[in-house]
């Protein structure tokens, strides 16, 4: 959801609605500028309310093009009739095909009118004019275009990447029947449960407060520029989410309560009506355009939306022709990172590229430009550590058979043990594990693949590790961690991360040079990579809706659901398994006491003693989905 | 002690830029001997002597352990002396392999005791080649210079102990003074793993015949590029030597016979040996030396005791270990120091210290401490080192403060669990071996720990400048009976400190770039002390568990200026890895220990009106 933000990440700081320099290099102005015309618009919704709306229209008049659409919340940049975007539609390929690109600001946000609401809820009827939301105003917005704009072939598509890829899936939502072909990519789908905000109710700090404090500031009327963005006064997340306190505090410290959503987020703190109302995936039914939804396996923002929007496709709307892509990306990086490594994890190719061109594009040309069948399988997914595409008529794929791999003393084993025991760990909520080891205010875009030795070697982390593999181990779709648990509070964090423990002889792709006489520095010996990691905030084990505490003491399940991956843990490398109850800044400290976590106070957070147990009556395990 | 080879090789890269083989062969010419020695042993030596300039010339002898190569007698190194103005000006440069060593007739012995008198050792080996090189070798101008760096500075050290009359400047640059105090394999009797052990793993390989070839590979090869969890997949230290060296490296074997400070260490000690100075000494060090910082301060120290009137100079640069050779000097990590420091003490210090010893140039005057002072990024003149100032304790306070006022709470203390399967790293990044940096590493990732107490002051309204040793003086208990005491003292920069070069995102953007140095937690020094010798490293002694125990020792001196805006942060911590070796938390002889006998252990520091802990601060204006 945090696009821009990422996207200045990538794009070396280039300033908002600039888009990055993408990955086949980007179309150029001067292109763009010869071979379409720009128009800038009001079009009325049917509740009146005019949506400020971009087209950029081919100047050949021999053909007529299909409409390519585009509904964003982060503006439509450059605004002005003479401003051209750099690059249009998804990828540079799109505008020398030929399209008609739409760009609209949604309600609410920049030169639209009317109110914005985050996560528009998606009514189930629309039978007034007055019930409008994403659903309506994408139809009236096609319906419009396609009255009024001429050499039209009477066909749309819509695409978006993340908070776009939410307007694009509510879109899908009783599409007009023009509508031909949508590109949810990274899609939100629930912001309590997966995507972006928290994770299985575990507030995602950072990125809700660096999100909101910008995004979320109030528009009193319809403008072209940004406020002036906040700035914390330093780089360092860890101090500052640390010095900030308990959550209450941002308000008094920072928000000064002017920011709605952030105050929603601290009203709302179990999975209850706001929520449910903002979870898209019931109202997916009966889908008629064609869908190609993309995902990133390091996405730390929309992984999970993207894995539920296919998801709840394949279950309720069976007949729709819809298509997963699944590739090595973070957020957004197919469209704007090559794709060939993150961090020091290489992927053996420019994933990006290929998707680009051979799946993307041929999508689109297909249902819009009546182009010859693109082909795409079901699921078109990269295996990590095999890197390597898989064609697959589902995902997860059939094949798969679920796997226990038991904890046990310091290791992961396939038996059962047979002895019982637990290990132990503190958890101080004054010194939580940190989520990466450097420096950042938000989300660095690498944790999903980092080295995970500098919490291993904390004395308030636990870890398991396999015996060196005799085999290729290839884990393929969600994947759960079973843990039986115990602590000394009465609520607590459990935090599992499935790492890929690489061997000490691991060639270094790129070998650094020898300091000295020193041997050559390798990251890559004994890397512990994380390939996936999650959290489940204990009191919301049973229930999102219904917190429960835990006794002290006393032995308790917890179920982790960890999204899915693809991967392969090489034949010599370990299967490892950490267990913390913090991840910080990344997470919001649990004050290990039963309590609205928004509205705790300092007193509130204490230290405690977890146990994780293992053995016949409490055996502790995870779950992977081994590919056969 | 790793330098000096590199130096001889001219892998270095002077800053003053290499003065080439090619103009080295045009002026010099140069003569391989064997110098024989009084109890006629012969040591290889390499003499290069200047052709075409006017004479007559000074020596100036480099005595090292690391070889001369290149050998033969047409073969030329890059660089000659300490500094490339040297061999401009003309010097004949004597490079002599020691005693057992390379080409070397003898046997080698790790730091050579000196035996006053009573038999060979480096002094007479210096002293009779002096001699010889005075009898022998034509066109000098009878005066004898002596540098280096190092191990060789050792060497360079003990050309003072009885000197010949005709060594009229030498200069020892991270001399090594003791191995189990404070230089390279210990501090305060704490082994210096990772350095000691690949130093030994290296340089102890025997040599059982003369020989112009020797490579620093180690007689083993780590199983993993990460030094963690090389050492800490060791288990109990006895395993160094069991699984890897198995008897094949002697001075490993030595030191793990060796756990506390006996006859073997004392006998290698050169500091008692340092009586009656008579050449002008220039000793030569680094504030962010990991390996020799001890014996540099410690030698200028004996000297200014015993020689008081000796013309005696010590120069601290903001340098690793032989930084001021090597690199610039203008920056160490993410650490500057706004400018080439290294030139500045080439060209107005080392150059003229022996251009007026050795050749009669004017006195430079130089003063007797000529010192960087970090944080301001200056050069300090001193009459004195420490200069005057005015000793300031500084106090652990509740809640992670620190104050100049003494604690007025009747009870209070800090506890925190010292796991010996969880060590504290030294360092956040992976390495096999220890990099020169982490003196200056940020300490966040160690703040963040569980297992590490933070306190710091406020923010600092003006200067707090600290110049000389650092006094920690704590109040502990552990509920073992042995423990490592680490004390980390770090200069909190100001969150909006900016590093240099910060990309600008523009105005529009939400995230500003990441600054790394805001914030920054920079080790200004840090020490340990194995508990188990606060009192005495010959004797040592358990703590009686859970029972309040003073523990005192000193950190090396620094010169830092912590700036306004800044804080000044103390860290204590019980493991510093693998840079130390673990303490089992049970007093016994670690060297010997069994993986079983690692223990946790709860450990507190007091900081209350009865039982105060402190750091004394040197504090000068």
């Amino acid at each position: 959801m945090g696009f821009w933000r990422g996207l200045r990440h990538t794009a070396g700081w280039a300033t908002l609605g600039i888009l990055a320099a993408s990955v086949l290099g980007a179309q150029g102005v001067a292109y763009l500028e010869d071979h379409y015309a720009k128009q800038e618009l009001q079009i009325p919704m049917r509740d009146g309310t005019r949506l400020f709306t971009i087209l950029y229209t081919p100047k050949d008049p021999r053909q007529a093009y299909p409409f390519l659409l585009e509904r964003t919340p982060y503006g439509v940049a450059p605004y002005g009739k003479t401003a051209f975007k750099a690059e249009l539609g998804p990828s540079p390929l799109f505008g020398k095909e030929g399209f008609i690109f739409v760009y609209q600001d949604v309600r609410g946000r920049m030169m639209s009118e009317g109110k914005f609401i985050d996560m528009t809820p998606t009514l189930p009827a629309h039978d007034l004019p007055s019930q409008v939301d994403e659903s309506t105003d994408t139809y009236d917005t096609v319906d419009w275009l396609l009255k009024h704009v001429p050499n039209n072939n009477g066909r749309a598509g819509q695409w978006g990447i993340s908070y776009p890829a939410f307007y694009a899936a509510a879109g899908l939502v009783g599409a007009h029947p023009a509508m031909k072909a949508v590109s949810p990519q990274a899609p939100i789908m629930d912001w309590f449960t997966g995507d972006d905000f928290h994770r299985n109710g575990a507030l995602w700090l950072p990125h809700l407060f660096n999100f909101t404090v910008n995004f979320g500031r109030e528009r009193p009327a319809p403008t072209t520029s940004w406020p002036v963005p906040f700035r914390h006064g330093t780089s360092d997340g860890y101090a500052f989410f640390l010095a900030m306190g308990p959550l209450a505090n941002a308000n008094r410290l920072y928000l000064k309560g002017a920011i709605p959503f952030w105050n929603d987020v601290m009203a709302h703190g179990t999975y209850d009506a706001f929520w449910q109302a903002r979870n898209l995936r019931p109202q997916l039914k009966d889908i008629r355009p064609a869908v190609l939804t993309v995902g990133g396996w390091f996405d730390a923002e929309n992984l999970y939306g993207s894995l539920q929007l296919h998801r709840t496709l394949d279950r309720q709307s069976a007949g729709t022709d819809h298509h997963l892509v699944l590739g090595p990306w973070v957020h957004g990086g197919w469209g704007r990172t090559p794709g060939d490594r993150l961090g020091e994890v290489r992927f053996g190719a420019a994933t990006s590229e290929f998707y680009q061109t051979t799946l993307e594009l041929p999508f689109f040309l297909e249902h819009l430009k009546g182009g010859s069948a693109s082909g795409l399988p079901k699921a078109m997914v990269f295996e990590t550590g095999g890197n390597r595409w898989h064609r697959l008529e589902a995902w997860p794929p059939a094949n798969v058979k679920a796997t226990n791999w038991y904890f046990q003393d310091q290791a992961l084993g396939l038996a059962a043990p047979a002895a019982e025991g637990f290990d132990t760990y503190p958890s101080d909520p004054a010194k939580p594990v940190p989520y990466c080891n450097g420096v950042n205010i938000g989300m660095a875009q690498d944790y999903m693949t980092a080295d995970q030795r500098f919490a291993e070697r904390r004395p308030d982390v636990l870890a398991f590790r396999s015996p060196p593999l005799a085999a290729d181990l290839t884990v393929a779709g969600p994947m759960q961690a079973e843990l039986w648990v115990s602590t000394t509070g009465t609520d607590a964090d459990w935090v599992v991360k499935v790492i890929d423990v690489y061997p000490d002889d691991f060639p270094d792709p790129e070998p650094r040079p020898a300091v000295r006489h020193a041997a050559p520095v390798n990251p890559l010996g004994g890397y512990e990579q994380l390939v996936r990691g999650e959290v489940m905030r204990g009191k919301f084990r049973d229930s999102f809706e219904h917190p429960e505490a835990f006794v002290p003491g006393q032995p308790t399940r917890v179920r982790v659901p960890l999204n899915d991956v693809f991967h392969t843990f090489r034949k010599g490398h370990r299967l490892m398994v950490q267990v913390q109850s913090s991840w910080f800044p990344l997470m919001d400290r649990n004050p290990q006491v039963f309590t609205d976590i928004y509205t705790a106070t300092e007193k509130d957070f204490q230290k405690a003693e977890q146990r994780l147990h293992w053995g016949p009556r409490f055996p502790s395990r995870l779950i992977l989905p081994i590919l056969q | 002690m790793r330098l000096a080879r590199l130096l001889v090789l001219g892998l270095a890269g002077l800053p003053l830029a290499a003065q080439g083989a090619g103009f080295l062969q045009a002026a010099y010419r140069k003569q391989e001997v064997r110098i024989p020695m009084r109890d006629g042993v012969r040591l290889f030596t390499a003499i290069y002597i200047p052709r075409t300039l006017p004479g007559p010339f000074p020596f100036l002898l480099h005595r090292t352990c690391y070889g001369l190569a290149p050998y033969g007698p047409e073969a030329f190194p890059p660089d000659l002396g300490p500094n490339s103005a040297l061999a401009r000006e003309g010097y004949i440069f004597v490079n002599q392999d020691v005693r057992g060593r390379m080409m070397s007739e003898g046997t080698f012995q790790e730091m050579t005791p000196h035996l006053d008198g009573r038999g060979v050792d480096e002094a007479t080996d210096a002293f009779d080649t002096i001699q010889w090189l005075l009898e022998n070798i034509p066109g000098h101008n009878g005066k004898v210079g002596a540098w280096g760096i190092s191990y060789p500075g050792f060497y360079a050290a003990s050309t003072l102990v009885a000197s010949h009359p005709a060594l009229k400047a030498v200069s020892p640059q991270a001399p090594i003074a003791d191995l189990f105090a404070g230089d390279d394999d210990h501090h305060n009797g704490a082994l210096f793993l990772a350095q000691a052990f690949w130093f030994a793993a290296a340089f102890g390989k025997p040599r059982p015949e003369p020989t112009p070839s020797w490579s620093w590979r180690p007689l083993i090869t780590a199983d993993t590029p990460d030094g963690y969890a090389f050492f800490l997949g060791l288990g109990a230290l006895a395993q160094a030597e069991a699984r890897w060296l198995k008897g094949g490296i002697q001075s490993w074997t030595d030191t793990m016979a060796h756990p506390t400070l006996d006859g073997f260490w004392q006998a290698r000690q050169l500091l008692p040996h340092l009586r009656t100075i008579r050449p002008a000494v220039l000793t030569v060090g680094g504030w962010y030396d990991a390996e020799d910082l001890y014996g540099t301060l410690q030698v200028h120290r004996r000297i200014g005791a015993v020689s008081p009137g000796a013309a005696s100079t010590l120069v601290m640069g903001p340098w690793s270990h032989g930084g001021w050779s090597r690199e610039d000097g203008s920056r160490l990590g993410a650490v500057t120091f706004g400018q080439d420091t290294a030139a500045f003490f080439q060209e107005q210090i080392e150059a003229p210290f022996f251009r007026h010893h050795l050749k009669a140039a004017p006195d430079p005057a130089l003063p007797k401490a000529y010192v960087f002072e970090t944080g301001r990024n200056v050069w300090r003149r001193e009459a004195a080192w420490p200069p005057p100032g005015t000793p300031t304790p500084l106090y652990l306070q509740a809640e992670g403060r620190l104050s100049f006022q003494a604690p007025l709470d009747a009870t209070g203390s800090d506890g925190f669990t010292s796991d010996p399967a969880h060590p504290v790293p030294y360092t956040a990044r992976t390495e096999q071996r220890v990099a020169p940096a982490f003196m200056v590493e940020d300490q966040r990732f160690a703040a963040q720990r569980p297992d590490v107490l933070v306190y710091q002051t406020a923010v600092l309204e003006r200067d707090l400048t600290l110049a000389g040793p650092i006094q920690a003086r704590l109040q502990v208990s552990t509920t073992g009976t042995d423990a490592d005491w680490i004390v980390k003292v770090i200069d909190v920069y100001p969150d909006e400190f900016a590093a240099q070069d910060l990309p600008d995102p523009g105005p529009e953007a939400w995230e500003a770039p990441v600054n790394p140095l805001g914030g920054y937690q920079q080790l200004v020094r840090a020490e340990v002390m194995r508990g188990k010798f606060r009192h005495s490293l010959e004797t040592p002694e358990p703590f009686v568990p859970g029972q309040p125990t003073a523990v005192a020792f000193a950190l090396n001196d620094v010169c830092h200026a912590f700036r306004k805006g800044h804080r000044l942060m103390v860290q204590i911590q019980s493991s510093w890895f693998p840079l130390v070796d673990r303490n089992p938390q049970q007093f016994l002889n670690i060297n010997t220990a069994k993986d079983t006998d690692f223990r946790k252990a709860e450990h507190r520091i007091y900081r209350s009106r009865t039982l105060a802990s402190s750091l004394l601060l040197p504090v000068v204006r």
